[in-house]
C-alpha cells in the first residue's frame, strides 16, 4: 500500500502544499497555527489518498485542509467559529452605512487599494467571520468556481454567492471608511 | 429574472458579483450587460468590485510559505525510498540537488532525487539526447509529460530558467535538448510566458515552456511526434492535458486550469504558431 500511497501523495498533495498553506493561514490568521493545520491535513490526506478517485485533486485537498482548519479552530478558538450568517454588529452597521451602492469615495477604489501598504485590506479580511473569509479566499486566491467552493465548504451554491457578496460589500465599506 | 422591476439592491449586488466571477448564464450575462450600459451607478459598483478583486488577489497571496513545510510533510508520511519509477526516468540519475537559489530544506535521503526532479541535473549535464528520438507510445509520453508538470509544481519554481522573453527562453534550450519548440508570446491574451525547463520523455530531454494564467501554471512540452493519434484531450490526477501536432512535433499542454480555459490557450497557441501551408 505505502508505495502507491506515497507516489500518489507526491503527485497529488505535494504540488498543492503552498495553496493549502495559504488557505490554512487565512483560516487561522497565524503562520504557526497554519503550519500545525497543514501538518495534520497532510496526514489526513495521506490516509485518505487511496480512496481518492479520479477527479478534482485540488478541491479534494483544499477540502481536507479546510476541514482540518475548522476542527483546529473548534479545539483552540471555539469562539471564532460563529454561526456563519452572523456578521458582528459593527460589521452590519458598516454595511448599512456604506454599502456598495452608496456614493463612491472620492478616490477610485483601485487606487485606494493600491495604497494599501499597511495591509489594511489584509486586516479587513482577517476581521471577516470565518465562513465569509474562506469563501473569499477560495474564490479570489484559489480561483475556484462557485460550484467547487460549495463542494469544499459543504453549503449550497446560493449560500456561496451570498457570502461572497456580503464579504465584498463589507470589505469595500470598511476600506472606504478607513480611507476617509 | 433580473429584468424584474422589484429587485432590491441586495439581489443586484449578488448578480453583479456573480457576473464578474463569470458565474452567470448566458441570458443573465446579456441582461446584466444591458443594465451596466444603462446605469452608471452600477458600472461604478462593478469598477469597485474589480479593484477589490485585484487588491485581494495580491493581498491573499502575500503570506510567505515557510520553507520547512515541504520537508515536514514528506517526513510525516515517512518517505524513505522513492516509489518505483514508471519507466519514464532512469533511476540512476540522482545528481545533487542544486537548483539555483532554492532554500527549500530537503529532508535528506533519497527523496530529493525523486521529488525535485532529476531534470535539473540533466539540464546541467545535457550529455544525452543526441540522435533522433521517437516516442512510440503516446500514453507513455503523456504520463511522462504529466509527471514533469507535477514535479515542476512540486519544486520551488516550475521552471529552470525564468524569463518572459521567448528570445531568451528558446536559445536556452540549445545544447540541452535537440528539440526546438515554438514559443509564441501570448501575454497580450493573459497567458504570459514565465520560463522554460527540461523534462524527460522516453528517456530523452525535451523542452517545456511554462506559461501562466492567473495562478495557474501551464506546461507546454514538445516531443518528437510518433505516428498515432493527433489532437486529443484528457483529464488525469486533476490535471487537464491537451495534445496536438505541429510539424514533426507533438505538443502537450498540461495544467490544472479548467478545460475551457486550457482549450482557449491551446487554440491561441496554435493560431500563433500555424505555418502557412
Amino acid at each position: 500500500m505505502t508505495t502507491l500511497a506515497r507516489a500518489r501523495f507526491s503527485q497529488l498533495v505535494l504540488p498543492r502544499l503552498d495553496e493549502g498553506y495559504r488557505l490554512a493561514h487565512w483560516l487561522t490568521g497565524d503562520a504557526t497555527d497554519a503550519e500545525d493545520v497543514m501538518q495534520e491535513a497532510c496526514l489526513r490526506a495521506y490516509r485518505a489518498i487511496e480512496g481518492f478517485a479520479e477527479g478534482n485533486a485540488r478541491a479534494w485537498f483544499l477540502t481536507i485542509v479546510r476541514n482540518t482548519g475548522y476542527s483546529w479552530l473548534q479545539r483552540h478558538r471555539p469562539r471564532a467559529v460563529v454561526f456563519a450568517e452572523d456578521l458582528a454588529p459593527e460589521a452590519q452597521a458598516a454595511l448599512e452605512a456604506g454599502g456598495l451602492l452608496a456614493e463612491a469615495p472620492a478616490t477610485p477604489e483601485a487606487a485606494l487599494i493600491a495604497r494599501d501598504e499597511a495591509g489594511r485590506l489584509a486586516r479587513a479580511v482577517d476581521a471577516l467571520p470565518v465562513a465569509f473569509r474562506e469563501a473569499l479566499v477560495l474564490r479570489e486566491y484559489h480561483g475556484l468556481s462557485y460550484r467547487e467552493i460549495a463542494a469544499v465548504t459543504g453549503v449550497p451554491i446560493g449560500t456561496v454567492m451570498s457570502r461572497l457578496g456580503r464579504a465584498r460589500q463589507h470589505l469595500l465599506a470598511r476600506l472606504a471608511k478607513d480611507g476617509r | 429574472m433580473i429584468e424584474d422591476a422589484m429587485i432590491d439592491d441586495d439581489e443586484t449586488l449578488l448578480l453583479l458579483g456573480a457576473y464578474l466571477d463569470g458565474e452567470l448564464s448566458a441570458g443573465e450575462v446579456l441582461a446584466m450587460e444591458r443594465r451596466l450600459a444603462a446605469e452608471p451607478g452600477l458600472r461604478a459598483a462593478a469598477e469597485r468590485l474589480r479593484g477589490l478583486s485585484d487588491g485581494l488577489r495580491e493581498t491573499l497571496a502575500r503570506p510567505p510559505v515557510p520553507g520547512t513545510l515541504r520537508g515536514r510533510a514528506i517526513r510525516q508520511v515517512g518517505f524513505a525510498d522513492p516509489p518505483p519509477g514508471r519507466g519514464a526516468w532512469p533511476k540512476s540519475w540522482s545528481g545533487p540537488w542544486n537548483a539555483s537559489g532554492t532554500s527549500a530544506p530537503w529532508s535528506g535521503g533519497p527523496w530529493p532525487a525523486l521529488a525535485a526532479t532529476l531534470l535539473l541535473g540533466v539540464a546541467g549535464g545535457a550529455t544525452l539526447g543526441s540522435g533522433a528520438l521517437r516516442v512510440d507510445r503516446p500514453e507513455a509520453a503523456g504520463e511522462a509529460v504529466l509527471a514533469g508538470h507535477l514535479r515542476g509544481l512540486a519544486a520551488p519554481q516550475p521552471f529552470d530558467i525564468a524569463s518572459s522573453d521567448r528570445h531568451v527562453v528558446k536559445p536556452w534550450f540549445n545544447g540541452r535538448t535537440t528539440v526546438a519548440p515554438e514559443a509564441p508570446d501570448l501575454a497580450d491574451q493573459g497567458f504570459p510566458l514565465v520560463g522554460g525547463r527540461i523534462d524527460i520523455v522516453a528517456g530523452a530531454p525535451v523542452p517545456t515552456l511554462v506559461y501562466r494564467r492567473d495562478r495557474h501554471v501551464i506546461s507546454v512540452t514538445a516531443v518528437p511526434a510518433a505516428d498515432g493519434p493527433g489532437a486529443g484531450e484528457e483529464r488525469r490526477d486533476g490535471s487537464t492535458i491537451e495534445r496536438w501536432r505541429l510539424g514533426d512535433l507533438t505538443y502537450w499542454a498540461v495544467s490544472d486550469l479548467n478545460q475551457h480555459d486550457l482549450r482557449a490557450f491551446v487554440d491561441l497557441f496554435r493560431s500563433r504558431t500555424g505555418r502557412p501551408g
